[in-house]
């Protein structure tokens, strides 16, 4: 099993940030959606996920609130907040000029 | 906009601490069981869905613990765990607790108390409207103005150079026209003592003279009735005075009723029209006034002085204090020139020019608080001194609860390993450290404050002991003292807390989770590093508590040197009591006629031996001067001495020797009684004819040759004036005539004075001067003091001398009744206040001191019993082991004196002004201090060696 907490801690925020963008999510629909996303090859473990949901929190870039689930359970829902929308952007163009750049000096070199 | 979020979301955390963990076991749950339904979806049986669910989910509860760590990144929860934590700490040792919090609290309240005697003298802002607004008038020059008189009352401190903050009516009128950059300017002068009757008996107050726009000036309202306003500067108006609140309550128990009402001011009738807003204290800080008088009634309502000089009419009279409120927007400088160009005009070309123009006249403006400080620049250096007294306190004190903490923290030294063998980070135990030193000095501020209040009362009364007036200051906490305490507070916390904090965490593992590590003997070895620190603290106690002994050791000597002062006259079993008949309307023959009444019938009192009055009572603090010329002395040589009106035996009642010569007699009372009359009606003609320049010479008139021919005052000198100016003369039957007024050369024409005896010397105003040459003349006119010699103690005879003034005169009150010793204390007041303080601060930087000696070798002495032991079982006396302890303790105190020494050498030369008698570097008191601290040291530590003598060899070595 890939341990994605062997990718750089702002990189899982990343993940979730952009995952919960679209709508509100509990934490399971997050870890599934980003297994299936990423074709199998992320798979984000249940210990680094919850605390790095609460993490997030804290920060004031998502909220949270308990809502019906789509087994008509009570789930705590995740989504993100204006502050949170305006990190992910920045944190995505962020992104893009880190990967581009490591692709560039992967190709060159 | 994040922090919103942020804070109610911590907390939250924080304070629902019970909902957010069944929030978090409700979303693990639901993980769990969303897993597991898929994969019983993906065809997996109930049980092997579980087993499998949790499997990938890992450990639940670390992952929950995750989870709280990333919410409790806040600073908060973790200081409430401390807080909470460092109080279970805490009370598991009630005796450490007691110590530190108790020691924590002399010190910060010491500081507080004083901090509070500082505010309130120094720091407290005018009780009026935007005081920052207000500024005082000053001026300076390069020379002494040609003034006809000057008199100020003390609301400027004095300066180095020529100026004060006097000025002249005239120049308060023609300022006030023409200054266009204050929205008011109003004048004040006094208080002086008024005689008030129509309320009851009558009583002595303090009443100020104001202009008529003071109230709007200032921003002061009435509570009552109406403030006094321009209107009653006319001379026509019928005049009207303001009570001070604080007097209204105390003299007509705060009734309404007394808007209307009519007393007498001296000899004038007056309408009370207002009183004052209670929050208006004062104006002057440290100088309470009881009425507000108009200025219009100057000539009437008057101190004695001012007999004969018209002071609202004549500029070359200055007397009143100016107070400008700057208009918004004007700078003080561009106020400040415009007042000196006005000043200038008025000074070198007005009527009387004052000045000449190489004089170089200027008016300096000063903000109301810092410039009137003429009180408050007197008990300044004592308040200063005693600030430093107790910040050593203070310090002494964190000293001592370092030093204890640091014990304690060795001893804590296995539960700090424990800590940070399962993982706590250093920073984080030293915060935890610190945070019990905070709430140590938290717990500390709080007891300090309920002892600060209670200092600030006792101090209060002790300042005000020996004198009928309260302290002149309001000592009530406000924000600045609480500021100060909050800081203090927290700054003893951290200074205290530091060393521990920065120690405690730095263990090595290994040797201190040993089972008896402290006890092996490689531990001491290792424990030394830490106790260096230990014994740095008691020697920096010591050290400081040396510097405050000597302090009070100098300042304590100065006062028993100022007591043993012989002072030349007989200071036991006199009573003293003040009567001022000229203002009650006497003539200058009714208050003679009074006197020897008085005298005699005082006499007669059984217990008492004699009876004699003065101007001043000797020791007062008042004096005057003059200056005369000795005839056949060279032109231009005057004898300047200090002067001393007398009644009929004096010398004999004060016991002062007559050395030569003889004693004044009723004759010399009837002549100078006729020479002063006929001085007094030759200026109140001259003034008639020629008000605004008395200073011009005017033609001889029949009452200047009744004058200059009536018979010349007999004087008595003392032996200094005898010394100083007749040296090689017999001084009996030497005439002298006043020395020349200003700028005259001509000697005054008035028929002078005839030594007619020499006495001893005796100090007059002040102990601390020296002896001034004294020029005794006959008391002719004005108030008087009243001396009684009685048998015994004197103070008994009060009632029986207010029935016989009462009787003798009415309308008459009497001042300052008190006793000669009574007197001198008061004199003494302030030096004996110091005396008193910095004894017990003294005292108590020794206990202080001792204690943390005491708690240092008594925690070595239980740390080391087994070494003890076995080196007594090695065959060590109980000698050796005494020397042992002793010789530690006696080291460090050394090692603090020698230091304390050097430190208080430096100190102490700041002190010299306030000392007498005594150098600063007296060796006498440093030896004696050091000596008293050594012995007190030694005490200390024998304590702790008695039980290390005590050590049982067996127990010792058995205790494992």
């Amino acid at each position: 099993m890939t341990k994605p907490t062997d990718l750089v801690q702002g990189t899982l925020d990343l993940l979730i940030l952009k995952t919960i963008a679209l709508e509100p999510m509990h934490g399971w629909a997050i870890a599934q959606r980003i297994r299936s996303v990423s074709n199998n090859v992320l798979q984000v473990n249940q210990g680094a996920l919850y605390p790095a949901l609460h993490r997030l929190e804290q920060q004031a870039w998502i909220q949270s609130k308990w809502g019906e689930s789509e087994n008509n359970r009570r789930a705590k829902y995740y989504s993100l907040t204006k502050a949170g929308q305006k990190y992910l952007k920045a944190e995505e163009s962020n992104w893009e000029r880190l990967s581009s750049a490591i692709g560039l000096v992967l190709k060159t070199v | 906009m994040r922090w919103p979020q942020t804070v109610s979301h911590r907390l939250r955390s924080l304070f629902r601490k019970s909902a957010v963990e069944g929030e978090l076991s409700d979303e693990m749950r639901f993980h769990l069981e969303r897993q597991v339904e898929e994969n019983i979806a993906a065809g997996m049986a109930p049980q092997e869905a579980r087993r499998a669910a949790m499997r990938e989910f890992g450990g639940v509860e670390q992952v929950k613990e995750e989870c709280r760590d990333a919410r409790r990144t806040n600073f908060l929860e973790n200081l409430l765990q401390d807080v909470r934590f460092g109080l279970r700490m805490l009370r598991k040792s009630p005796g450490f607790t007691a110590v530190a919090v108790l020691t924590l609290a002399l010190g910060i309240g010491a500081n507080t108390a004083i901090f509070s005697f500082i505010d309130a003298v120094l720091l407290r802002s005018l009780p009026v409207k935007d005081p920052q607004q207000l500024v005082v008038f000053h001026w300076s020059a390069r020379a002494n103005p040609k003034r006809q008189s000057q008199s100020s009352y003390g609301d400027c401190a004095d300066q180095t150079g020529v100026g004060d903050c006097s000025f002249s009516v005239p120049f308060f009128k023609t300022a006030r026209e023409q200054a266009g950059t204050f929205s008011g300017l109003s004048a004040f002068a006094g208080p002086l003592n008024v005689d008030l009757s129509g309320n009851g008996d009558a009583s002595i107050v303090r009443g100020l003279y104001i202009s008529g726009d003071f109230f709007s000036t200032l921003g002061v309202n009435t509570f009552i009735g109406r403030p006094l306003a321009p209107f009653d500067d006319s001379p026509s108006a019928p005049p009207a005075i303001v009570l001070n609140y604080a007097y209204w309550v105390r003299a007509f128990n705060a009734a309404p009723a007394v808007v209307g009402r009519t007393v007498r001011l001296d000899d004038t009738t007056v309408t009370i029209v207002g009183v004052a807003e209670p929050h208006f204290t004062h104006l002057t800080p440290g100088k309470p006034v009881d009425v507000f008088m108009p200025f219009s009634i100057a000539d009437r309502v008057r101190g004695e002085w001012w007999r004969r000089q018209d002071r609202l009419s004549d500029p070359a009279i200055w007397w009143v204090v100016m107070l400008g409120r700057l208009k918004p927007g004007v700078s003080i400088g561009q106020a400040q020139a415009a007042a000196t160009t006005i000043f200038r005009n008025e000074t070198l070309h007005g009527d009387a020019p004052a000045f000449k123009s190489e004089d170089a006249p200027v008016v300096t403006l000063r903000f109301a608080r810092s410039g009137l400080d003429g009180e408050t620049s007197q008990i300044a250096p004592a308040l200063y001194l005693t600030m430093v007294i107790v910040a050593f306190i203070l310090l002494i004190a964190c000293a001592n609860v370092a030093g204890l903490t640091l014990a304690r923290s060795a001893s804590r030294q296995k539960e700090m390993a424990v800590r940070l063998a399962i993982g706590a980070g250093r920073a984080r135990l030293a915060r935890q450290l610190l945070t019990e030193s905070v709430l140590l000095s938290c717990g500390g501020g709080a007891l300090g404050v309920l002892l600060a209040i209670w200092g600030v009362d006792a101090i209060g009364k002790l300042a005000s002991r020996g004198s009928d007036q309260p302290f002149p200051f309001t000592v009530a906490p406000d924000w600045r003292v609480l500021a100060f305490t909050v800081a203090v507070t927290g700054l003893t916390g951290i200074l205290f807390g530091l060393a521990p904090a920065l120690r405690g965490p730095r263990v090595d593992l290994t040797p201190s989770l040993k089972e008896n590590a402290s006890s092996l003997p490689g531990a001491a070895a290792h424990a030394g590093r830490r106790f260096r620190l230990g014994d740095a603290l008691v020697v920096a106690q010591v050290a400081l508590s040396l510097v405050v002994l000597i302090g009070a050791g100098l300042l304590v000597r100065t006062l028993r040197n100022l007591q043993e002062i012989n002072p030349g006259f007989d200071t036991q079993n006199i009573l003293l009591f003040g009567i001022n008949p000229s203002i009650a309307g006497y003539t200058d023959q009714q208050t003679q006629q009074l006197y020897t009444d008085l005298q005699q019938r005082l006499a007669a009192l059984p217990g008492v031996l004699s009876v004699s009055y003065s101007a001043d009572a000797l020791l007062s603090g008042g004096w005057s001067a003059g200056s005369v010329h000795v005839d056949g002395a060279p032109p231009k040589q005057y004898a300047n001495s200090a002067e001393l009106s007398v009644g009929l035996n004096f010398f004999s009642t004060m016991r002062i020797p007559m050395l030569a010569g003889r004693n004044f007699t009723s004759a010399d009372f009837a002549a100078a009684g006729a020479t002063n009359a006929a001085a007094k009606s030759r200026d109140a003609a001259a003034s008639k004819t020629n008000p605004a320049s008395s200073s011009a010479p005017a033609a001889p008139t029949a009452l200047d040759e009744a004058y200059s021919h009536s018979a010349p005052v007999p004087v008595i000198i003392n032996e200094t004036f005898a010394r100083k100016f007749l040296a090689n003369q017999n001084p009996i039957g030497l005439h002298m005539v006043n020395a020349p007024r200003g700028d005259s050369e001509v000697p005054d024409p008035g028929p002078g004075y005839t030594i007619i005896g020499v006495v001893g010397d005796t100090k007059y105003a002040q102990l601390r001067r020296e002896i001034r040459p004294i020029l005794f003349s006959p008391l002719v006119s004005n108030g008087a003091h009243f001396e009684l010699r009685a048998a015994a103690n004197p103070i008994a005879l009060a009632k029986n001398v207010r029935e016989i003034v009462s009787q003798a005169g009415d309308n008459l009150p009497l001042t300052d009744v008190r006793t000669q010793t009574e007197q001198i204390d008061q004199l003494l007041f302030q030096e004996r206040l110091m005396a008193r303080l910095s004894s017990f601060f003294g005292m108590l930087a020794l206990v202080l001191a001792c204690i943390g000696l005491y708690g240092l070798l008594s925690y070595e002495v239980a740390r080391r019993s087994r070494e003890l032991g076995i080196r007594m079982a090695l065959g060590a006396q109980r000698r050796d082991l005494l020397r042992l302890v002793v010789g530690q303790g006696i080291l460090l105190v050394l090692i603090g004196a020698a230091i304390g020494v050097a430190a208080a050498m430096c100190v102490a030369r700041f002190m010299t002004a306030m000392l007498f008698g005594v150098r600063a570097n007296d060796p006498a008191t440093f030896a004696g201090v050091a000596i008293l601290l050594t012995l007190v040291a030694l005490a200390a530590s024998y304590i702790p060696a008695r039980r290390a003598m005590r050590v049982d060899p067996i127990v010792a070595l058995r205790y494992e």
